[in-house]
């Protein structure tokens, strides 16, 4: 019989000492512990390859292949993307080497840099710098690493993936 | 890579470090159905086991994305199916336990709120419906993260005003448990006119019939960009250029919604819903809606010209989030929650919004009457009368509107509770002298009007 859920109630009345369940069968947390109160296995693979019973990968459901979608009408590149892309805004007290400090930790990760803005006004700096990061790098890491720069009384770095920036400013 | 100008990269920079834009929550939507069952314990082992099945990796997922994004999640919730709908199998009388296996999974996979305990009753009642509305005073006292809505009117089916009555008893004694927390319960219950199927907003959350296996739906929030934004308008501009600069800033924070909410969805290899674009205020200083509204240009949110106001602000909203996504669903609109935006209390304070006047401003915003706290020994028949004329105006007005309104025990007009969290401040607001003892008993059913009749 095809089960979405095992229940403890299904347990007490299948007995044991095996309960055979399907692929995509929930077993139940409290059917879990009725069957090991009884002693009895929970298996799934049917009688050819019996196995012991893992909770499955949540079944999403006959839509779930939407979620892979790229729709054409958002401002997507076609095809995937072979890494991506960083926004760094970094803002605080001019000093000699910041910009060396902060590029010099991009390029350390293997990115390069597509686009670098700077300005200076009154002792103090902002740069905002369009980084590539290729898919070898991982995005959150470098992003942490930039992020824990500078500091207090030295300047504040801010890191967004470049996508944000193209959703909300290209139709 | 497209370049972006300074100013480009500088404005989102703005919005998120400065004017409190971000998304309002990612709710995963999971379908209940299969979990009816003739045995309510078993119901309850299998809401429990499906709910941490789906949504075990939801926060860590909408975290990560945040994180990477750089746009702050602020909350991670989940909506189900409305329950009376699978515990009628079990014909069970009390339906609490079903609450409580809800209450259980939202603990354990950790999101803030789980919402659905639920019933549709708009043109009557099963015997399931009937075993929920007796068991949600109980239900949202001893649990602390279920919210629960129930349809009472559409402009299909005209209000039912049985069940007006019938709400308004569980409001009353949803407070009325809850009185050692300022009537805290009935803060996690609404009702609905033309009740939102895909709504991600508590309390008002859950899935209708026709929504997937699974699906996650984001609202995007966002009074301080708003606000941000017309404050750098001159207050001589017409208002055609207070409307641009609306729909434009409506525009930007909804492909925001679409892009975390369509990130999230991917990861969690589960169909992307819907945007909802409200601008959802909180307590926090300038995200407000009020203040928003006196920057259009009223002295004090409840002034002469606040409808008309809200009624731009809100219709600019929808246009720029319509133009920004094909998704847009839920409420969508402005929120007008009283004790959850920081303008509006002060507003109450000063005396310049009334009720009745929250009343009018209903009738253009994007939900309804919400986080109301009236005084705990209102009478029943003058709570209902407030409650049926909201229904009245979403049913006549093709709208949505809701209730959440809180008779707080033992407090009368002026005096102050606090909920805490992003729920606020409520201010006790004076209902008035009169009530409506005649509508309550001659009870029954408010036929749908004219404008449902469109087949």
């Amino acid at each position: 019989m095809t089960r979405r859920f095992l229940t403890a109630e299904d347990v007490r009345r299948l007995g044991g000492p095996v309960i055979e369940v399907d692929e995509g069968t929930v077993v139940t947390p409290q059917a879990l512990e009725a069957a090991a109160a009884m002693g009895a296995q929970i298996q799934t693979g049917g009688a050819g390859a019996p196995r012991p019973y893992t909770p499955p990968a949540p079944d999403r459901g006959p839509d779930a292949g939407r979620a892979m979608e790229t729709l054409a009408h958002l401002p997507e590149p076609r095809g995937e993307l072979a890494g991506g892309g960083m926004i760094v805004t970094t803002i605080g007290k001019n000093r000699p080497g910041v910009l060396a400090e902060i590029t010099g930790f991009v390029a350390g990760h293997g990115c390069n840099i597509h686009k670098v803005s700077q300005e200076i006004v009154d002792g103090y700096f902002h740069l905002i710098l369009t980084v590539d990061v290729p898919s070898s790098v991982h995005f959150a890491d470098l992003k942490a690493g930039l992020e824990a720069m500078g500091g207090q009384d030295d300047f504040v770095v801010l890191a967004m993936h470049e996508r944000v920036f193209r959703f909300m400013h290209r139709i | 890579m497209p370049p972006f100008t300074d100013h480009e990269v500088l404005e989102l920079v703005r919005m998120v470090e400065l004017e409190t834009l971000d998304i309002r929550t990612t709710t995963l939507g999971i379908n209940l159905m299969d979990c009816a069952d003739p045995d309510l314990e078993s119901t309850c082992e299998k809401v429990y086991a499906k709910v941490v099945h789906h949504a075990s990796n939801l926060v860590a997922t909408a975290n990560e994305v945040a994180e990477e994004y750089g746009v702050p999640i602020v909350n991670k919730r989940i909506a189900v199916t409305p329950v009376s709908w699978i515990a009628g199998a079990s014909g069970a009388k009390d339906l609490v336990p079903l609450a409580k296996a809800m209450d259980a999974a939202a603990k354990e996979v950790g999101v803030d709120f789980i919402a659905g305990y639920s019933s549709y009753v708009h043109k009557g009642f099963t015997r399931a419906d009937q075993a929920l509305f007796d068991s949600i005073p109980e239900a949202l006292d001893v649990t602390d993260h279920v919210c629960s809505s129930v349809s009472l009117a559409s402009t299909k089916a005209g209000i039912n005003m049985d069940a007006v009555n019938r709400f308004t008893e569980v409001v009353m004694d949803t407070a009325n448990r809850t009185a050692d927390r300022g009537g805290l319960g009935a803060c996690k219950l609404v009702c609905f006119s033309n009740v939102v199927e895909d709504n991600p907003f508590v309390a008002g959350a859950h899935i209708g019939v026709g929504e997937p296996e699974t699906v996650l739906s984001v609202g995007v929030s966002g009074p301080g960009v708003v606000r941000g934004a017309l404050a750098r308008l001159s207050p001589d501009d017409d208002l055609r250029a207070v409307a641009e600069v609306i729909k434009a800033t409506a525009f930007k924070i909804t492909r925001m919604g679409e892009l975390v909410g369509r990130e999230t969805a991917k990861r969690l290899g589960t169909p992307f819903g819907i945007v909802d674009v409200s601008l959802a205020p909180t307590p926090a200083i300038g995200d407000s809606v009020a203040d928003i509204l006196e920057l259009i240009g009223v002295d004090s949110t409840g002034a002469p010209g606040t409808t008309a106001a809200l009624a731009l602000l809100t219709d600019a909203v929808k246009k720029g989030g319509l133009m920004a996504s094909s998704s847009v669903g839920g409420l969508s609109g402005a929120f007008i929650p009283v004790s959850e935006d920081q303008g509006m209390i002060e507003a109450v304070e000063r005396g310049s919004l009334s009720l009745a006047k929250l009343e009018a401003m209903t009738t253009v915003c994007s939900v309804g009457l919400d986080m109301v706290a009236v005084p705990g020994d209102i009478s029943r028949d003058t709570l209902m009368g407030i409650i049926a004329d909201e229904m009245a105006v979403g049913m006549v007005n093709t709208k949505t509107t809701a209730v959440r309104i809180i008779p707080v025990p033992g407090l009368g007009p002026g005096q102050k509770v606090e909920w805490g969290g992003l729920l606020g401040t409520g201010i006790v607001q004076d209902p008035g002298q009169f009530g409506c003892e005649g509508l309550w008993r001659r009870a029954g059913r408010i036929p749908a009007p004219l404008q449902g009749y469109r087949n």
